[in-house]
Protein backbone atom coordinates (compact mmCIF):
# COMPACT_ATOMS: atom_id res chain seq x y z
CA UNK A 1 0.00 0.00 0.00
CA UNK A 2 0.91 3.73 -0.34
CA UNK A 3 0.09 6.94 -0.54
CA UNK A 4 -0.34 8.50 -4.03
CA UNK A 5 0.71 12.39 -3.49
CA UNK A 6 -2.30 14.01 -6.80
CA UNK A 7 -0.81 16.88 -6.27
CA UNK A 8 3.23 16.30 -7.06
CA UNK A 9 1.95 13.40 -8.76
CA UNK A 10 4.25 10.84 -6.81
CA UNK A 11 4.58 8.16 -4.63
CA UNK A 12 4.93 9.18 -0.86
CA UNK A 13 6.16 6.87 1.89
CA UNK A 14 5.09 6.42 5.80
CA UNK A 15 7.24 8.80 7.57
CA UNK A 16 7.49 10.62 11.37
CA UNK A 17 6.50 14.60 10.37
CA UNK A 18 7.18 16.48 13.23
CA UNK A 19 4.82 19.17 12.30
CA UNK A 20 2.39 17.46 9.80
CA UNK A 21 0.28 20.01 8.05
CA UNK A 22 -0.54 18.80 4.11
CA UNK A 23 -2.77 16.22 4.02
CA UNK A 24 0.09 14.21 2.79
CA UNK A 25 2.28 14.87 5.67
CA UNK A 26 -0.67 13.78 7.67
CA UNK A 27 -1.28 10.84 6.77
CA UNK A 28 2.31 9.83 6.07
CA UNK A 29 2.59 10.25 9.98
CA UNK A 30 -0.61 8.54 10.88
CA UNK A 31 0.50 5.64 8.91
CA UNK A 32 3.57 5.71 10.34
CA UNK A 33 2.34 5.34 13.75
CA UNK A 34 0.03 3.23 12.83
CA UNK A 35 2.44 0.98 11.38
CA UNK A 36 4.77 0.98 14.39
CA UNK A 37 2.34 1.72 16.85
CA UNK A 38 3.72 4.90 18.04
CA UNK A 39 1.33 6.59 19.83
CA UNK A 40 0.37 10.39 18.67
CA UNK A 41 -2.25 12.74 19.35
CA UNK A 42 -4.22 13.84 16.30
CA UNK A 43 -6.32 16.91 15.92
CA UNK A 44 -6.45 19.70 13.66
CA UNK A 45 -2.98 21.82 14.99
CA UNK A 46 -4.94 25.59 12.95
CA UNK A 47 -7.53 25.97 15.19
CA UNK A 48 -5.52 27.93 18.52
CA UNK A 49 -7.91 26.92 20.94
CA UNK A 50 -7.40 23.12 20.75
CA UNK A 51 -4.06 23.82 20.28
CA UNK A 52 -3.68 25.28 23.42
CA UNK A 53 -5.87 22.89 24.94
CA UNK A 54 -3.65 19.98 24.46
CA UNK A 55 -0.64 21.91 25.28
CA UNK A 56 -2.22 22.59 28.81
CA UNK A 57 -2.06 19.12 29.40
CA UNK A 58 1.44 18.13 28.28
CA UNK A 59 2.74 15.55 25.42
CA UNK A 60 3.82 13.59 28.13
CA UNK A 61 0.54 13.30 30.17
CA UNK A 62 -1.51 12.56 27.42
CA UNK A 63 0.40 9.86 26.38
CA UNK A 64 -0.78 6.43 27.48
CA UNK A 65 0.47 2.90 27.56
CA UNK A 66 -1.20 0.94 24.72
CA UNK A 67 -3.30 3.82 23.15
CA UNK A 68 -2.62 4.02 19.08
CA UNK A 69 -4.20 7.40 18.88
CA UNK A 70 -5.52 10.48 20.71
CA UNK A 71 -8.32 12.36 18.75
CA UNK A 72 -10.12 15.64 19.98
CA UNK A 73 -13.94 15.76 19.79
CA UNK A 74 -16.29 18.85 21.08
CA UNK A 75 -17.39 17.74 24.31
CA UNK A 76 -21.02 18.78 24.85
CA UNK A 77 -20.08 21.87 27.93
CA UNK A 78 -17.71 23.02 25.25
CA UNK A 79 -14.36 21.88 26.17
CA UNK A 80 -12.68 19.16 23.93
CA UNK A 81 -12.88 15.83 24.87
CA UNK A 82 -9.73 12.87 23.99
CA UNK A 83 -10.66 10.25 23.37
CA UNK A 84 -8.53 7.33 23.44
CA UNK A 85 -8.07 4.51 20.71
CA UNK A 86 -6.40 1.21 20.23
CA UNK A 87 -4.58 -0.02 17.42
CA UNK A 88 -7.29 -3.06 17.42
CA UNK A 89 -10.60 -0.18 17.82
CA UNK A 90 -9.42 1.02 14.44
CA UNK A 91 -8.19 -2.29 13.12
CA UNK A 92 -11.26 -4.18 13.69
CA UNK A 93 -13.19 -1.34 12.51
CA UNK A 94 -11.85 -1.56 9.20
CA UNK A 95 -12.70 -4.67 8.82
CA UNK A 96 -16.41 -4.48 9.56
CA UNK A 97 -16.42 -1.74 7.29
CA UNK A 98 -14.51 -3.82 4.61
CA UNK A 99 -17.16 -6.86 4.93
CA UNK A 100 -19.92 -4.19 3.93
CA UNK A 101 -18.23 -3.19 0.80
CA UNK A 102 -20.71 -4.84 -2.33
CA UNK A 103 -18.90 -7.96 -2.79
CA UNK A 104 -19.16 -7.99 -6.48
CA UNK A 105 -17.19 -4.99 -7.14
CA UNK A 106 -12.86 -5.09 -6.63
CA UNK A 107 -11.66 -2.11 -5.36
CA UNK A 108 -7.39 -0.80 -6.44
CA UNK A 109 -7.50 2.48 -4.15
CA UNK A 110 -9.09 4.68 -2.30
CA UNK A 111 -9.41 8.45 -3.26
CA UNK A 112 -9.72 10.61 -0.35
CA UNK A 113 -11.26 14.26 -0.01
CA UNK A 114 -10.60 14.57 3.77
CA UNK A 115 -7.97 15.55 5.87
CA UNK A 116 -6.29 13.42 8.77
CA UNK A 117 -6.51 15.43 11.43
CA UNK A 118 -9.95 13.30 12.92
CA UNK A 119 -11.11 9.83 13.05
CA UNK A 120 -12.83 9.68 10.11
CA UNK A 121 -9.81 10.66 7.75
CA UNK A 122 -7.18 8.05 9.31
CA UNK A 123 -9.85 5.87 9.81
CA UNK A 124 -11.68 5.17 6.46
CA UNK A 125 -9.11 7.11 4.81
CA UNK A 126 -6.17 5.73 6.15
CA UNK A 127 -6.51 2.40 8.13
CA UNK A 128 -9.24 0.91 5.63
CA UNK A 129 -7.02 1.52 2.41
CA UNK A 130 -3.78 0.09 5.01
CA UNK A 131 -5.48 -2.93 5.96
CA UNK A 132 -6.93 -3.53 2.09
CA UNK A 133 -3.38 -3.07 1.08
CA UNK A 134 -4.23 -0.90 -1.57
CA UNK A 135 -3.27 2.70 -2.57
CA UNK A 136 -4.83 5.66 -1.03
CA UNK A 137 -4.74 8.97 -3.49
CA UNK A 138 -4.89 12.32 -1.54
CA UNK A 139 -5.01 15.46 -2.71
CA UNK A 140 -4.98 18.68 -0.85
CA UNK A 141 -8.15 20.67 -2.37
CA UNK A 142 -10.65 18.74 -4.43
CA UNK A 143 -13.17 20.21 -6.75
CA UNK A 144 -16.31 18.31 -7.76
CA UNK A 145 -15.14 18.52 -11.17
CA UNK A 146 -11.86 16.44 -10.51
CA UNK A 147 -13.69 14.75 -7.89
CA UNK A 148 -15.92 13.33 -10.90
CA UNK A 149 -12.89 12.54 -13.24
CA UNK A 150 -11.34 9.82 -10.42
CA UNK A 151 -14.44 8.72 -9.77
CA UNK A 152 -14.98 7.34 -13.20
CA UNK A 153 -11.78 5.14 -12.60
CA UNK A 154 -12.86 1.30 -12.35
CA UNK A 155 -12.36 0.02 -8.65
CA UNK A 156 -12.25 3.42 -7.00
CA UNK A 157 -13.62 4.03 -3.06
CA UNK A 158 -14.14 7.46 -2.62
CA UNK A 159 -13.91 8.43 0.88
CA UNK A 160 -15.68 11.24 1.08
CA UNK A 161 -18.24 13.80 2.68
CA UNK A 162 -21.73 14.46 2.21
CA UNK A 163 -21.02 18.04 0.73
CA UNK A 164 -19.28 16.77 -2.13
CA UNK A 165 -22.13 14.63 -3.20
CA UNK A 166 -24.56 17.46 -2.97
CA UNK A 167 -21.95 19.36 -4.96
CA UNK A 168 -21.70 16.86 -7.37
CA UNK A 169 -25.72 16.54 -8.01
CA UNK A 170 -25.37 20.50 -8.81
CA UNK A 171 -22.93 20.54 -11.20
CA UNK A 172 -24.72 16.93 -12.88
CA UNK A 173 -22.00 16.30 -14.96
CA UNK A 174 -22.41 14.07 -17.71
CA UNK A 175 -20.96 10.68 -17.01
CA UNK A 176 -21.35 7.56 -14.83
CA UNK A 177 -19.32 6.20 -11.89
CA UNK A 178 -20.87 2.83 -11.80
CA UNK A 179 -17.65 1.26 -11.41
CA UNK A 180 -17.09 3.43 -8.11
CA UNK A 181 -18.14 3.35 -4.33
CA UNK A 182 -18.75 6.12 -2.03
CA UNK A 183 -17.97 6.54 1.77
CA UNK A 184 -19.68 9.47 3.27
CA UNK A 185 -19.57 10.56 6.92
CA UNK A 186 -21.78 10.67 9.87
CA UNK A 187 -22.95 14.75 8.72
CA UNK A 188 -26.51 14.49 7.09
CA UNK A 189 -26.99 13.92 3.34
CA UNK A 190 -30.88 13.37 3.00
CA UNK A 191 -32.48 10.57 1.20
CA UNK A 192 -33.44 12.70 -1.77
CA UNK A 193 -29.58 14.23 -2.44
CA UNK A 194 -28.26 10.06 -2.11
CA UNK A 195 -31.09 8.91 -4.50
CA UNK A 196 -30.61 11.83 -6.51
CA UNK A 197 -26.73 10.74 -6.46
CA UNK A 198 -27.56 7.34 -6.92
CA UNK A 199 -29.78 7.86 -10.13
CA UNK A 200 -27.72 10.19 -12.43
CA UNK A 201 -24.53 8.79 -11.71
CA UNK A 202 -25.63 5.21 -11.48
CA UNK A 203 -23.01 5.06 -7.99
CA UNK A 204 -24.20 4.06 -4.19
CA UNK A 205 -23.36 5.90 -1.37
CA UNK A 206 -22.62 4.41 2.05
CA UNK A 207 -23.32 6.60 4.86
CA UNK A 208 -21.36 5.58 7.66
CA UNK A 209 -23.14 6.66 11.71
CA UNK A 210 -20.02 7.01 13.50
CA UNK A 211 -18.85 9.46 16.69
CA UNK A 212 -15.23 10.01 17.61
CA UNK A 213 -15.92 7.75 20.64
CA UNK A 214 -18.06 4.71 19.58
CA UNK A 215 -16.35 4.25 16.67
CA UNK A 216 -18.30 3.33 13.63
CA UNK A 217 -21.78 2.18 14.57
CA UNK A 218 -24.08 1.59 11.82
CA UNK A 219 -24.38 2.46 8.30
CA UNK A 220 -27.33 3.04 5.27
CA UNK A 221 -27.19 2.69 1.67
CA UNK A 222 -28.05 5.33 -0.91
CA UNK A 223 -31.80 6.45 -0.01
CA UNK A 224 -32.56 3.69 2.80
CA UNK A 225 -33.44 5.32 6.04
CA UNK A 226 -32.50 2.54 8.38
CA UNK A 227 -29.19 2.47 9.95
CA UNK A 228 -28.12 -1.47 10.34
CA UNK A 229 -25.38 -1.99 13.09
CA UNK A 230 -22.48 -3.26 12.14
CA UNK A 231 -22.59 -7.11 13.39
CA UNK A 232 -19.85 -6.83 16.38
CA UNK A 233 -21.92 -3.88 17.50
CA UNK A 234 -24.52 -4.17 19.90
CA UNK A 235 -27.07 -1.58 20.42
CA UNK A 236 -29.61 -0.20 22.78
CA UNK A 237 -31.51 2.49 23.92
CA UNK A 238 -32.13 4.59 27.03
CA UNK A 239 -34.68 7.21 27.18
CA UNK A 240 -34.98 7.04 23.70
CA UNK A 241 -31.42 7.91 23.16
CA UNK A 242 -28.59 5.10 21.74
CA UNK A 243 -26.32 3.02 23.77
CA UNK A 244 -23.59 1.54 22.53
CA UNK A 245 -20.79 -2.02 23.29
CA UNK A 246 -18.45 -2.63 20.68
CA UNK A 247 -15.04 -3.35 19.70
CA UNK A 248 -14.92 -0.03 17.96
CA UNK A 249 -15.68 2.08 21.22
CA UNK A 250 -13.07 4.33 22.83
CA UNK A 251 -10.77 2.60 25.95
CA UNK A 252 -10.19 5.80 27.39
CA UNK A 253 -11.52 9.54 27.28
CA UNK A 254 -9.84 13.05 28.54
CA UNK A 255 -11.81 15.84 30.30
CA UNK A 256 -9.93 17.39 33.20
CA UNK A 257 -8.67 13.70 34.09
CA UNK A 258 -8.31 10.58 31.92
CA UNK A 259 -11.09 8.05 32.46
CA UNK A 260 -11.97 4.18 31.20
CA UNK A 261 -14.98 4.01 29.39
CA UNK A 262 -17.73 2.28 30.92
CA UNK A 263 -20.53 -0.08 28.63
CA UNK A 264 -22.25 0.20 27.02
CA UNK A 265 -21.77 4.09 26.24
CA UNK A 266 -24.49 6.88 26.32
CA UNK A 267 -24.80 8.86 23.52
CA UNK A 268 -26.65 11.66 22.77
CA UNK A 269 -28.53 10.56 19.45
CA UNK A 270 -31.88 10.09 19.69
CA UNK A 271 -33.30 6.69 18.09
CA UNK A 272 -36.05 4.66 17.26
CA UNK A 273 -35.18 1.04 17.55
CA UNK A 274 -36.55 -1.34 15.09
CA UNK A 275 -35.23 -4.39 15.59
CA UNK A 276 -31.73 -6.35 17.46
CA UNK A 277 -29.52 -4.53 14.50
CA UNK A 278 -31.78 -1.66 12.73
CA UNK A 279 -32.74 1.55 14.17
CA UNK A 280 -33.82 5.27 12.99
CA UNK A 281 -31.85 7.89 13.50
CA UNK A 282 -34.50 10.84 14.60
CA UNK A 283 -31.95 13.52 16.13
CA UNK A 284 -29.72 14.69 18.59
CA UNK A 285 -30.09 15.61 22.14
CA UNK A 286 -27.37 17.98 22.59
CA UNK A 287 -26.12 21.01 21.53
CA UNK A 288 -23.81 20.54 18.85
CA UNK A 289 -23.44 21.94 15.60
CA UNK A 290 -20.84 20.81 12.86
CA UNK A 291 -18.81 23.13 10.96
CA UNK A 292 -16.72 21.71 8.45
CA UNK A 293 -16.53 18.37 9.39
CA UNK A 294 -15.65 19.33 12.88
CA UNK A 295 -18.45 18.82 16.39
CA UNK A 296 -18.98 22.13 17.88
CA UNK A 297 -20.80 22.78 20.86
CA UNK A 298 -23.46 25.45 20.67
CA UNK A 299 -22.27 26.08 24.56
CA UNK A 300 -18.97 26.71 23.79
CA UNK A 301 -19.92 29.60 20.61
CA UNK A 302 -22.30 31.09 23.61
CA UNK A 303 -19.06 31.66 25.53
CA UNK A 304 -17.32 33.24 23.02
CA UNK A 305 -20.20 35.80 22.43
CA UNK A 306 -20.46 36.43 26.07
CA UNK A 307 -17.06 37.92 26.40
CA UNK A 308 -17.50 40.22 23.75
CA UNK A 309 -17.74 43.89 25.50
CA UNK A 310 -21.31 44.79 26.39
CA UNK A 311 -22.83 41.02 26.05
CA UNK A 312 -24.92 40.33 28.74
CA UNK A 313 -26.26 36.84 27.55
CA UNK A 314 -25.84 35.29 24.00
CA UNK A 315 -28.32 31.91 22.95
CA UNK A 316 -27.09 29.90 19.56
CA UNK A 317 -29.38 27.85 17.89
CA UNK A 318 -28.50 25.46 15.12
CA UNK A 319 -30.26 25.99 11.74
CA UNK A 320 -30.47 22.91 9.27
CA UNK A 321 -30.32 23.71 5.64
CA UNK A 322 -30.30 20.53 3.53
CA UNK A 323 -29.97 22.06 0.03
CA UNK A 324 -27.09 23.86 0.96
CA UNK A 325 -23.56 23.14 0.87
CA UNK A 326 -23.31 24.07 4.27
CA UNK A 327 -25.95 22.12 6.23
CA UNK A 328 -25.98 23.85 9.38
CA UNK A 329 -25.96 27.75 9.88
CA UNK A 330 -25.79 29.08 13.76
CA UNK A 331 -28.65 31.87 14.57
CA UNK A 332 -26.87 33.63 17.29
CA UNK A 333 -28.90 35.95 19.38
CA UNK A 334 -27.79 38.66 21.57
CA UNK A 335 -28.73 40.49 24.53
CA UNK A 336 -26.48 43.61 25.30
CA UNK A 337 -26.53 46.78 25.55
CA UNK A 338 -24.50 47.80 22.43
CA UNK A 339 -25.44 46.35 18.94
CA UNK A 340 -22.34 43.80 18.32
CA UNK A 341 -21.15 43.83 14.63
CA UNK A 342 -20.61 40.58 12.59
CA UNK A 343 -16.90 41.43 12.35
CA UNK A 344 -16.11 41.55 16.27
CA UNK A 345 -17.52 38.65 16.36
CA UNK A 346 -16.21 36.93 13.39
CA UNK A 347 -12.57 38.30 15.23
CA UNK A 348 -13.45 36.17 18.61
CA UNK A 349 -14.50 32.99 17.08
CA UNK A 350 -11.16 33.38 14.90
CA UNK A 351 -9.22 33.60 18.03
CA UNK A 352 -10.58 30.25 19.25
CA UNK A 353 -11.42 28.37 15.85
CA UNK A 354 -8.65 29.64 13.30
CA UNK A 355 -9.52 30.01 10.08
CA UNK A 356 -12.34 27.55 10.22
CA UNK A 357 -15.57 30.07 8.36
CA UNK A 358 -18.30 29.38 10.87
CA UNK A 359 -21.54 30.38 8.88
CA UNK A 360 -23.81 32.68 11.17
CA UNK A 361 -26.67 34.89 11.23
CA UNK A 362 -26.71 37.84 14.15
CA UNK A 363 -29.66 39.07 15.91
CA UNK A 364 -29.25 41.81 18.01
CA UNK A 365 -31.86 43.73 20.46
CA UNK A 366 -32.57 40.33 21.85
CA UNK A 367 -33.71 39.21 25.21
CA UNK A 368 -33.03 35.74 26.14
CA UNK A 369 -35.45 34.31 28.46
CA UNK A 370 -34.03 31.82 30.93
CA UNK A 371 -35.78 28.99 33.44
CA UNK A 372 -36.42 29.56 36.78
CA UNK A 373 -33.01 27.94 37.45
CA UNK A 374 -30.95 30.19 35.24
CA UNK A 375 -31.49 28.23 31.70
CA UNK A 376 -31.86 29.85 28.64
CA UNK A 377 -35.18 28.88 26.96
CA UNK A 378 -35.82 31.20 24.42
CA UNK A 379 -36.00 34.65 23.16
CA UNK A 380 -37.67 37.51 22.35
CA UNK A 381 -37.02 40.94 20.86
CA UNK A 382 -36.63 43.88 23.22
CA UNK A 383 -39.23 46.34 23.39
CA UNK B 1 -17.85 41.74 -19.22
CA UNK B 2 -18.09 40.47 -15.75
CA UNK B 3 -17.37 43.05 -13.40
CA UNK B 4 -15.94 43.15 -9.52
CA UNK B 5 -19.30 44.27 -8.78
CA UNK B 6 -21.08 41.73 -10.11
CA UNK B 7 -18.82 39.08 -8.70
CA UNK B 8 -19.06 40.16 -5.42
CA UNK B 9 -22.79 40.34 -4.98
CA UNK B 10 -22.99 36.74 -6.27
CA UNK B 11 -20.57 35.69 -4.02
CA UNK B 12 -22.51 37.60 -1.09
CA UNK B 13 -25.65 35.68 -2.05
CA UNK B 14 -24.10 32.10 -3.07
CA UNK B 15 -22.35 31.67 0.48
CA UNK B 16 -24.29 33.87 2.74
CA UNK B 17 -22.44 36.44 3.23
CA UNK B 18 -25.12 38.37 5.25
CA UNK B 19 -23.64 41.04 6.50
CA UNK B 20 -20.98 41.87 4.64
CA UNK B 21 -21.50 44.97 1.81
CA UNK B 22 -20.18 44.72 -1.65
CA UNK B 23 -17.95 47.68 -0.94
CA UNK B 24 -16.59 45.95 1.92
CA UNK B 25 -14.71 43.24 -0.49
CA UNK B 26 -11.59 45.48 -1.73
CA UNK B 27 -11.20 44.36 -5.43
CA UNK B 28 -7.56 42.84 -4.09
CA UNK B 29 -8.60 41.25 -0.64
CA UNK B 30 -7.84 37.63 -0.39
CA UNK B 31 -10.24 35.62 -0.53
CA UNK B 32 -9.21 32.74 1.39
CA UNK B 33 -7.14 32.47 4.49
CA UNK B 34 -6.89 34.74 7.55
CA UNK B 35 -5.63 37.96 6.41
CA UNK B 36 -8.82 38.47 3.94
CA UNK B 37 -12.38 37.40 3.26
CA UNK B 38 -11.21 34.68 5.62
CA UNK B 39 -13.53 31.54 3.56
CA UNK B 40 -12.63 28.19 3.45
CA UNK B 41 -12.36 25.06 1.05
CA UNK B 42 -16.23 24.27 1.41
CA UNK B 43 -16.47 27.69 0.22
CA UNK B 44 -14.50 26.93 -2.53
CA UNK B 45 -16.24 24.43 -3.42
CA UNK B 46 -19.41 26.52 -3.73
CA UNK B 47 -17.52 29.50 -5.61
CA UNK B 48 -17.15 26.92 -8.32
CA UNK B 49 -20.66 26.02 -8.48
CA UNK B 50 -21.51 29.86 -8.40
CA UNK B 51 -19.00 30.39 -11.50
CA UNK B 52 -20.38 27.45 -13.78
CA UNK B 53 -24.35 28.39 -12.82
CA UNK B 54 -24.29 32.67 -12.81
CA UNK B 55 -21.32 32.98 -15.46
CA UNK B 56 -21.77 29.62 -17.09
CA UNK B 57 -17.39 29.09 -16.54
CA UNK B 58 -16.33 25.74 -15.31
CA UNK B 59 -13.59 24.95 -12.94
CA UNK B 60 -11.34 21.99 -13.35
CA UNK B 61 -8.58 22.16 -11.57
CA UNK B 62 -7.76 23.29 -8.00
CA UNK B 63 -4.53 24.21 -9.10
CA UNK B 64 -5.93 27.30 -10.92
CA UNK B 65 -8.56 27.89 -8.33
CA UNK B 66 -5.32 28.79 -5.73
CA UNK B 67 -3.82 31.19 -8.42
CA UNK B 68 -6.35 32.86 -10.17
CA UNK B 69 -8.89 32.61 -7.71
CA UNK B 70 -7.32 34.41 -5.08
CA UNK B 71 -8.97 38.16 -5.36
CA UNK B 72 -11.93 38.83 -6.83
CA UNK B 73 -9.80 40.90 -9.41
CA UNK B 74 -8.37 37.85 -10.63
CA UNK B 75 -11.52 35.81 -10.52
CA UNK B 76 -13.47 37.94 -12.61
CA UNK B 77 -9.88 37.97 -15.02
CA UNK B 78 -10.46 34.45 -14.87
CA UNK B 79 -14.40 34.37 -15.87
CA UNK B 80 -14.00 37.08 -18.40
CA UNK B 81 -11.22 35.33 -20.19
CA UNK B 82 -12.86 31.69 -20.22
CA UNK B 83 -16.08 32.98 -20.67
Amino acid sequence: MRIYDMDTKQYVDFCKVENPITKVEQLSHALYCYENEVFDIIYDKAQPALRAHVKSFGEEFLKQDGMQFLYFTSGTTGTPTGVYKTKENSKKQAWALIDTLPKDMKFNRIVTTVPFVHIYGVDIGGVVAREMNIDVWVKENFLPEELAIEAQVEGTLIVTTPLFIKALNRVKKDVKFKNSYFLTSTAPLSTDDAKEFAGHYKSSVMQLFASTETGMMAYKVDDETVLRAYDCVEIGESDNMLNISSPFVAKRVLNKTIQDVKFPFQTEDIVEMLSEHKFKLLGRSSNLAKVAGKRISTLQIENIVESLENVECALVKVRKDEKALRDEVLDIYVESSVEIKSKDLKTALKKVFGSMHIVFKLYNNMLITKSSVGKKIGFKEKN
Amino acid sequence: MVTTEDLKMKLIDGLGLEDIEVAEIGDEMELFGDDGLGLDSVDAIEITLIVEKEFGVKIKDAGEQSGVFSTPNSLVAYINENK
